[in-house]
């Protein structure tokens, strides 16, 4: 990439020093911070069932959500509830604006996590600053030291988590202090780790400005009656700064007295001032900031404030409008979907594969043979029998077992099975039908379709 | 002042732009083909098929699909980004118009 004008890559951004202030929705966003890390954290310890209540069993290719084993054919499940958390994205960003990026999404989350452990360690916004300029001395290396102690025990237990998903956490845990866990497991557990260090120690509001899709296109999604964060720039402006004796108005000021909080406690590093930024998180950090000032001032909140560009027009706001509906309705329909099909999910799959070396085999007696293997998946948790049929033909005889079969909980029985006709009947190709039905439970069927093929007359 | 230290200082170069963005999406990518890919087929079948003889555990099968995948997507969007940079520009006087 021959790029005369364009610098080093590892020219570093300039440092965002956040500054810390309370609030109510600093308040909000701490509640939302310990409630996804805590359920992240916590959830894989959860049992179900005396088995952990999630886990993806990549090697036995299974999902345990709670209650629910999900198989690898289950996977249009998940593609559609994918499918319905991007709508409700959507949905949300017309309705509130960046809610998830403010508030849900995990860089967001990680990097509040992170920060508050920098404020642990190294102090306030300027004591932060202060130290980085500063040359190294015992105290700059003990405040740093410790810090990175925080953050890499951190990081080191959320990869440990990740991989807790994935394999039986208990297990995990006492295999890590008996040093003895496979490579791989120690290979993901470290890039989880490693990834949260970088994204939400370092890269922080750089993968948002630079890396993230959502936020690049999330404007898309907005219109005038959309909830966005804003400076209200008829009451704000001309700013500036004068004492609380003075009557501002009076002076020809407005109630923005360029304290630049608003400024520093982004985490971002933008100026709400200046309008809606493609790169405003709407942590409404900036809303807690101008509110402590306007308290002090004795003006009224919301100088910088939760509104749409509507209002800020003095025009209405409209919550329902076509685009919602459109959004709404097809949520709807889709949860709908997902509901309908996993309540009607058989917890039994057949598969039937043709014997690949033979078409068919004569036998005596005129008849004809045909020979299958059946896959019978037992989805539920117990075991259970099964009984076997198969029509489409007539004088169709099933040989190769007695009676019912028996699946265990959760298994995969191979079955090989021996299909005869009279040779009359079965001539050229046959579309034939094989069906299972659970013994304790008739509504627990299945049917597959296959071919039977006799000598052509 | 303050603000100014702030405005318009923290930008990544282009080139880091570029690397840290390929990298990212081209993991995202790969990390839904990956998922599609073997809830379709499992691994171990599939290198039974390639060598009888490969003993591939499912771990081994995941990583280097998803490896594979990882660059491949990286591939695809590293071209896609160098063509859309280095395309010509248009001439200015096209662009006045």
């Amino acid at each position: 990439m021959n790029e005369p004008q364009a610098a080093s890559m590892y020219e570093s951004a300039k440092k965002i020093y956040p500054r810390e202030i309370g609030g109510r929705f600093d308040k909000l966003s701490k509640l939302a911070t310990v409630t996804l890390l805590g359920l992240f954290y916590f959830l894989p310890w959860l049992l179900w069932d005396e088995r952990q209540a999630i886990l993806f069993d990549l090697p036995a290719r299974k999902f345990y959500l709670l209650g629910l084993t999900l198989w690898p054919q289950d996977f249009p499940y998940l593609a559609l509830l994918l499918i319905i958390a991007a709508l409700s994205l959507f949905f949300f960003t017309a309705l509130a604006g960046r809610l998830w990026c403010g508030f849900a999404c995990p860089q967001t989350v990680w990097t509040e996590a992170f920060i508050w452990m920098e404020q642990l360690t190294e102090g306030t916004r300027s004591q932060r600053m202060k130290l980085d300029k500063a040359p190294w001395s015992l105290t700059k290396f003990r405040k740093k030291a410790s810090k990175q102690f925080l953050w890499i025990t951190f990081s080191m237990w959320t990869g440990f988590t990740f991989i807790g998903y994935f394999t039986p956490v208990r297990e995990l845990g006492a295999d890590i202090f008996a040093f003895n866990i496979g490579g791989w497991t120690l290979f993901w557990g470290l890039f989880y780790g490693f990834a949260t260090y970088g994204n939400a120690g370092y890269m922080r509001e750089q993968v948002c400005k630079y890396m993230c899709p959502y936020a690049r296109f999330q404007s898309a999604m907005f219109d005038k009656d959309t909830l966005i964060i804003s400076y209200d720039e008829k009451r704000g402006e001309p700013r500036g700064s004068r004492k609380r004796s003075v009557d501002h108005k009076a002076a020809g000021l407005g109630d923005c007295i360029d304290c630049q909080l608003c400024v520093q406690v982004c985490p971002t590093g933008i100026d709400i001032r200046e309008g809606l930024q493609y790169e405003c998180i709407a942590c409404a950090a900036c809303i807690d900031a101008c509110d402590s000032i306007m308290d002090k001032m004795n003006y009224p909140r919301g100088l910088v404030r939760y509104t749409t560009e509507h209002s800020l027009q003095s025009k209405t706001t409209h919550v329902v409008r076509p685009r919602m509906l459109v959004y709404a309705t097809l949520l709807l329909i889709l949860v709908g979907g997902l509901v309908t099909a996993m309540a009607s999910r058989t917890p039994v799959i057949l598969d039937v594969i043709r014997d690949r070396n033979s078409l068919y085999r004569e036998l005596p007696d005129d008849l004809v043979e045909n020979i299958y293997t059946l896959k019978i998946i037992n989805q539920s948790n117990d075991a259970r029998s099964f009984t076997l049929s198969v029509s489409g033909l007539e004088g169709l005889l099933l040989d190769g077992i007695d009676g019912e079969v028996h699946v265990d909980g959760g298994g995969v029985l191979s079955l090989p099975v021996r299909l005869r006709a009279r040779r009359d009947d079965a001539s050229g190709v046959n579309e034939i039908l094989f069906g299972i039905e659970a013994t304790d439970d008739a509504s627990v069927v299945m049917e597959e379709d296959s071919r039977f093929i006799g000598p052509t007359p | 002042m303050i603000n100014e230290e702030y405005r318009g200082a923290q930008q990544w170069s282009r080139n880091k732009q570029a690397v840290f963005t390929v990298v990212w999406i081209s993991f995202l990518s790969a990390a839904i083909a990956t998922m599609v890919f073997f809830a379709i087929f499992d691994p171990v079948e599939l290198g039974a098929i390639f060598d009888a003889e490969l003993e591939l555990t499912h771990d081994t099968g995941y990583a280097a699909g998803f490896f594979f995948f990882w660059v491949l997507c990286a591939i695809c969007s590293s071209v896609t980004a160098f063509l859309v940079r280095t395309a010509p520009k248009r001439d200015a006087k096209r662009r006045r118009r």
